[in-house]
Parts: C-alpha cells; structure tokens; sequence
C-alpha cells in the first residue's frame, strides 16, 4: 500500500462532490423552468388526502409515541446484524465450528433479556 | 476479562433485581456481586488464563489494567455503601440507577485495559452513555436536567474529535491495533506525516476533554455540581481514574516515541489546569462546586505525571488516583450529610459548627482535605510528590514549580471549609448517620492514612 497519499489522488471525491451538487441544482432549476405555474388558493394547501386540512400541524405529541418509535429502532437494528451473519453462516462453521452460532446466541440472548425487562418495566403498554 | 464478563452480567441481574421488587436484596447482592468481581480481576493478576490470548488484539489485561481495575471496582462497591441513606427516599428506579453504575464500571475496566482503537472508543462510549443518564437522575430538579444534557451535548462533540483523530492516524497507520501503532511510530519517529501529527492532536482533544483538562473543563464545574451529588461523586472518582488509566495508555503504548509532538502542548495543558482549577477554587461560594475545580486542578497535577512518561509514571498516576478517589470519597460523602436536610445548601456557612455536633464528621473531613492539599503525614501528599520527583527526574522543573505554587494557593481553599467546621457560631444539628455509610468513609479516611505511611503496598503494583 501507498505510504504517502497526494492532493491529486482525491481528485475522484471531488469529482463525486460536484456530480452530487450539479444533480441536485439541475434538477431544481430544470423543474422550475419547465414545469407549469398555476397558482391559487387551492393549490398552494397542504394536500391531505382531498380532506380540508385543520388546525396547526406543532401540536405536542404524547410521549409513547416516541417511546415505541424508539425501540422499534433498537430492535430493529438487531436484525441488521443478522443479515450477514445468515449469509455467512457456512462460512463461519468451516472456520471457526460453533463459535459463530454461539456468538449470535449470546448476542441474542442478550437481545430478549432487554426485551424481557422492557415488557415487564412497562414500556409498551399504552394505557 | 472475567471480570468484565461477570460484571456486565451482574449489571443486568441487578436491571431485574428492580423488575421483581427485590428491593431489600439488591445492595448486598450488588456489593457481594462485586467483592466477586474484585477476586475475579485480582486472579488475572497473578495468572492469565490461555483463552486470554485470543483476544489480545482486542483487549490485554496486564498488570497495568488489573491494577487499575481493582482501584475502580473498590472506589465503586465504597459508593454502593453510600447509596442506602442517599436514595433512601427514591423508591422508583433505583435498580436502574444501580444497574448504570455497574454498566459505567464496565466502561471504565475498557478503558484501563484496551489494545485496539476499537475498544477504546467502545470502553469510553459504555462509560459516558450511563453518565449522561445517571447526570439527570434528579428529573425534577432544572440543574440536573442542564447538567445532564450540558455533558451529553459537550461529551458527543468530543467523542467526535476523538473518532476523527482515530481516522486520522488510521488514515496513516492502516491498523487500528495499539502494536500496529507503535511499530509505525517507531520506524517513523523523525519524520511523521502530518496527517498523523493531527490524528495525535485530535485525540488528545478528546481525551483531554474526558478528563477535564483545560481549556476543555468547561462542562465539569456546571455537571460537576447539577448531578446528583453522589453521581458527582462517582464521577470525580471511578470516572477520573478510568480516564487518566485510558489517557496514559494510549500515550505511553502507541505515541510513546511521538512524545515531541505532544509534549509541547499536554505541557501548557497540565499549567492551564492547575492554574484555572485552583484560581477558580478560590472564588467559588460552594463547597461542591469548589470540589469540582479542585477536581480539575487535580487533574492537572496527573498530567504532569503524564508528560513524564518514565519507568515509575504508571505507579505514581495509579497512586494519585486512588489517593485523590479516596479523599474524594469522603469529601463529596460528608458533604451530602451535611446537605441532606438543609434544603441542598453547600455554602461555606452550612458547614459551621460540625465539629461541635458532629465531631466524627468534621473529623473525617478533616483527614480528607488535609489528604487534598497534600498535608505530610497523609497519603495526599505521597501522591503529589511521587509526581513532582517524577518529573524532576526528567529535569521538567519548571512545571513542577508552576504545581508547588498551585498547591500553595490549593491550602487555602481547603482549609476555609476547615475553619468554617470548626468555628464557633451556628451550628447545625446532630445529622443522622447509618452504619454502613459512616463505615465506608471510616474505610476511606483510614486508608488515605495507612497508604501514607506505608506507600509502597500500592506504589509498586505494576512492577
């Protein structure tokens, strides 16, 4: 490997960095330019679903709500982890036998333990 | 290592302790759990048992972490015995809080024992994660919000800076391991490429900011006294420790032979902390927040320890911590007496008159202030001059000069809460003392004496 790096090998970023902002400054004008401008009362309200909207949209929200979102994410994330762990599996059992299976056991393990005291801690109930 | 894996597991059975309402098991299980873990960690001290080896890209638990890691998991089960009487009105949660406590011990153990990068930058994070919550325990109190989200805000820019010096020097290195390092800062010690010289220094940043060294103390003082106060206590202790054990590490380890690039600046470093932590000391009206700056200028007089980088800096910052941990202790336990009833004032004038009703107290506090500002007889002052000869063997003299001067100015903040204890008016009733808590501090003052008389039981642990 290259010791030494030069301003000139990072030349492909920039060039990536000037196609990200061209895209995205030519499709803006392009639509603006092209596309037709009708304006009216009408068209300039917020679209929901052809029902008349109402109110203010900053309304405070209950904080289950947040809650649920927030471990959704958690447990979510764990399946992530299991993508390539599945995909490699054969790999893993040549290389290094159990080892890989009781890796994701523990990994698991630890996964409904958290599960576990959430429901019992009272996290997910809505009332 | 076994003490890492048995103590996350006792972290999470105590998460349960809390579910299944064994309120009245769950602190002899916590302390009997982590007398477990001390043995567990003191075994690796003399053997290492072989599966060990398969992780030493990872973590190594040499002496110098095993050493740190008892100091850790005493200061912590010490805090447990303190925990009764301070949450003795909290009913919800406090297995939650226990739980924290042990997952940021975890952390600390990380941090005293990384190999790889990778395990720094998990250790710190497992570490800082639990505080920013345990910070904001007090959730109907404003300043333990601000404190909580000041540290959370202030601690993931950092952990920022930290990850971009990583980059960097990985950017320069291509290893992330700590022997990968250090063999290509040996073979290129004349002539280091700048990318690396900024990975250091970016690392540095967020080191430093871990163990508040200035000018990234900011966040301290404002944490340091809107945590709850036996959070802040923890955090002045185990916290403090885990962060300089994890500082000196990964200088001495990988940076070793960079030392002129870094030397420079912890120099300035260590001086601006001594002096904008004792100088602050002095005008502050409360006794925790004056506890947080003289925290910082402690932190400052470690750095000395850490720029001199010879065959005893390991001792004497190991030493120092304990010491300061220690003293820390018993300061920050008497100060929570004598605020638990007054409605949390922690003004010089709450302390007047404890000797006359309270004369265990005063006492205790005594020994620990005395121990701060490095008074003979007791370990405070070892600890300060193991550092101080230290450097002197490296013939950094003046910085030690700039550390006598701060110590001088460091005498007379200590000594007002002294004087206020013991002057005659006001005096604050008799406060109600468990056993259990009086013992951990009646431990902790005790030591601070022994380990001044006899210094080498701890002074040559890493040897």
């Amino acid at each position: 490997m290259k010791e030494q790096s030069l301003v000139s090998d990072y030349i492909p970023i920039l060039i990536q960095l000037c196609v990200a902002i061209g895209f995205v400054v030519a499709t803006m004008l392009a639509t603006h330019l092209i596309g037709p401008k009708r304006k009216g009362a009408n068209k300039l309200e917020s679209f929901e679903c052809g029902i008349e909207s109402e109110g203010n949209a900053r309304l405070p929200f209950s904080v289950k709500y947040f809650l649920t979102a927030i471990l959704f994410v958690l447990f979510d994330v764990e399946v992530i982890f299991m993508y390539p762990w599945a995909v490699n599996y054969k790999t893993f059992l040549h290389e290094m036998g159990m080892q890989g299976f009781f890796s994701m056991v523990i990994f698991l393990s630890l996964f409904l333990v958290g599960f576990y005291y959430i429901v019992r801690k009272g996290a997910l109930k809505w009332e | 290592m076994n003490a890492i894996i048995a103590l996350s597991l006792l972290g999470i059975f105590t998460l349960f302790t809390g579910i299944f309402n064994w309120r009245k098991a769950m602190l002899p299980i916590v302390v009997i759990g982590l007398a477990g873990v001390f043995v567990l960690n003191g075994m690796d001290y003399f053997t290492t048992p072989s599966w060990y080896a398969d992780y030493t890209h990872m973590v190594i638990f040499d002496r110098y972490a095993v050493v740190f890691s008892a100091a850790l998991i005493m200061i912590t089960a010490m805090l447990f015995f303190l925990c009764k009487q301070y949450y003795q009105k909290e009913d919800n949660n406090i297995s939650d809080i226990y739980g924290l406590i042990l997952f940021t011990l975890v952390g600390g153990m990380l941090m005293a024992s990384f190999s790889n990068f990778a395990m720094l930058f998990l250790g710190i994070e497992i570490l800082s994660i639990p505080l920013y919550i345990l910070a904001g325990t007090k959730r109907l109190e404003v300043t333990s919000n601000e404190a909580s989200i000041k540290y959370f805000l202030m601690g993931s820019f950092s952990t920022g800076f930290l990850l971009f010096g990583m980059a960097l020097v990985y950017g320069a290195a291509h290893t992330f391991t700590l022997d990968g390092i250090r063999q290509y800062t040996d073979a290129h010690a004349g002539d280091l490429p700048t990318i690396f010289v900024a990975g250091i220094m970016l690392m540095l940043v967020g080191m430093l900011f871990k163990v508040s060294g200035a000018p990234f103390h900011f966040w301290a003082p404002d944490v340091y006294s809107g945590a709850p106060t036996l959070i802040t206590t923890f955090m002045a202790t185990v916290v403090k420790t885990a962060a300089f054990a994890a500082l000196y590490r990964l200088l001495f380890y990988t940076f070793g032979s960079a030392k002129p690039i870094w030397f420079d600046a912890l120099w300035g470093v260590a001086a601006l902390t001594m002096i904008i932590g004792n100088f602050s000391a002095l005008y502050q009206h409360g006794v925790k927040r004056m506890l947080a700056y003289s925290s910082i200028s402690n932190a400052g007089y470690l750095l000395i320890g850490v720029i001199a980088m010879n065959t005893h800096s390991a001792n004497s910052i190991f030493y120092y911590t304990l010491v300061y941990s220690l003293a820390s202790l018993v300061s920050f336990g008497v100060l929570m007496l004598v605020t638990q009833d007054n409605g949390g004032d922690d003004s010089y004038t709450a302390f007047k008159g404890l000797a006359r009703n309270n004369p265990a107290l005063a006492g205790l506090m005594t020994l620990a202030m005395l121990s701060l500002a490095g008074i003979p007889p007791l370990a405070g002052f070892f600890g300060k001059y193991y550092i101080f000869i230290n450097a002197m063997e490296n013939g950094y003299i003046y910085i030690v000069l700039i550390a006598v001067a701060n110590s001088l100015v460091g005498i007379y903040y200590y000594f007002k809460v002294i004087v206020a204890m013991f002057a005659k008016d006001t005096a604050p009733t008799k406060i109600a003392v468990q056993p259990a808590y009086l013992f951990a501090l009646v431990v902790a003052a005790a030591l601070l004496f022994v380990l001044g008389i006899f210094p080498d039981w701890v002074s040559g642990l890493m040897n």
